[in-house]
């Protein structure tokens, strides 16, 4: 199993979630996808998107202000 | 009482930040997810506003008056707004509370939106402006034009937007949603932690919406919430001095702001963002697009999209189709298209 990193920072709502869409239809299955965001509006997105799509969030935090990482595997 | 404004705007951009609720983002998922969970949220707000608006119209509290329709303005400016603020990455309401979480591509676009405003309403822009909105029709509102009460068209909209939340609430997702971890107990994690349910932010800027019309109408200001006629008020303020102009809603939009920045600040949500060029050129260019189309529109996705629509005026309803169309235009241009390419972070692996 693979971990790969996708630095969003400074990057506004809704290119997040648009780019990791696109980022882990790269990864092979079993493989984490790490996303650091400060877009406050992909708290709800990208949680939400992980759930819909069947995809286990395996760490979800806070890391500085208003700076995020979320961590989700393809399923 | 104009301070009734600013205690109102500090609750909505206290709400609209806490509850993430974003027009923009409402009509853009329709586009890139086909999602209408925003959507529903937004359309409660409507419907919820439009009981309130007929029963202070009824009581007395308030005296509706429409205007005959700008159908030209309201078509050509409200696609002009939903192509703007998906460059501008909000819409008015959103822009003033990712300004207050400290996004300097928001503080671009607000200043180019408040300032296009003024040009459009009182400025350089203001005779074109003046001469398509001149281009209208009789018919005002959609109970007028079919001569009936507006009761039945509330029953109706109430009912469908009540079929559409029961809709979302039922959908299960295949895992649960992860949460952030708690940090905090009691009314602090209530105020500046806990996840705010979409349906339940609506309902609370619903009551917002609706309270807002008799306090503004206390003062003189006959209408309900507003963004782009205070904002531009504040630009002729600020360059005249001419303290008239300050009237509730500009207090409202205050607020708004400053709500924003508290709700930001009190959960660790405050950070001065910088934009990089690319989307700096873009907040600039969508916040002075944001400013025509909503003069010509004769309102933004509140004023129009929320609040006229909710008295059934025509300019509502049409504003609200093609600020869709716009904003659909603008996604397929410069999220899903090709504008997008050089914005794509890398995917590196991990150090592990």
């Amino acid at each position: 199993m693979a971990q790969h990193v996708l630095e969003t920072d400074g990057q506004v709502c809704p290119f997040p979630l648009v780019e990791a869409r696109d980022a882990i239809a790269r990864l092979n299955l079993g493989d984490e996808l790490i996303i650091n965001f400060d877009c406050t509006q992909a708290t709800d997105a990208l949680p939400r998107w992980a759930a819909e799509n069947g995809y286990p969030v395996t760490h979800f935090d806070r890391i500085g202000e208003a700076q995020w990482t979320i961590t989700v595997q393809k399923a | 009482m104009l301070l009734t404004g600013l205690g109102l705007g500090l609750a909505l951009g206290f709400t609209m930040q806490r509850g993430r609720f974003c027009v923009t983002g409402a009509f853009r998922d329709l586009w890139i997810t086909g999602s209408t969970r925003w959507l529903t949220a937004f359309l409660i707000v409507v419907a919820v506003q439009s009981v309130g608006v007929f029963a202070l119209d009824a009581a007395g509290v308030i005296t509706l008056d429409p205007q005959p329709f700008a159908w030209l303005a309201t078509i050509l400016g409200a696609f002009i707004f939903g192509f703007a603020i998906v460059l501008a990455g909000g819409c008015a309401t959103g822009t003033y509370y990712r300004a207050g979480e400290g996004l300097v591509g928001s503080w671009f676009a607000l200043i180019f939106y408040a300032l296009f405003s003024a040009m459009s309403k009182t400025g350089a822009l203001a005779g074109p402006v003046a001469a398509l909105r001149g281009v209208t029709v009789p018919a005002s509102t959609i109970h007028g034009f079919l001569g009936v009460s507006p009761w039945p068209l509330v029953a109706i909209l109430v009912t469908g937007v009540g079929l559409l939340a029961r809709h979302h609430l039922r959908l299960r997702s295949p895992l649960p949603m992860a949460s952030l971890p708690a940090r905090s107990t009691g009314l602090r994690h209530l105020l500046f932690e806990k996840k705010w349910g979409a349906f339940t932010t609506a309902l609370i800027i619903a009551a917002l919406a609706i309270l807002a019309w008799p306090l503004s109408w206390a003062t003189g200001r006959e209408s309900g919430l507003g963004i782009t006629g205070p904002s531009s008020a504040i630009v002729n303020y600020l360059v005249q001095g001419d303290a008239e102009v300050i009237d509730w809603g500009v207090y409202l939009v205050l607020g708004i702001l400053i709500g924003a920045f508290i709700a930001a600040k009190g959960s660790g949500e405050f950070r001065i963002r910088i934009p990089d060029a690319l989307t700096t050129v873009r907040s600039i260019g969508g916040g002075a697009l944001m400013g025509v189309g909503a003069s010509l529109a004769g309102g933004c996705t509140i004023g129009n999209a929320m609040v006229n629509t909710a008295t059934f005026g025509f300019q509502g309803w049409v504003s609200l189709l093609f600020m869709i169309i716009g904003t659909g235009a603008a996604t397929r241009l410069f999220i899903t298209g090709s504008a997008r390419v050089g914005t794509s972070p890398a995917l590196v692996p991990a150090n592990r």
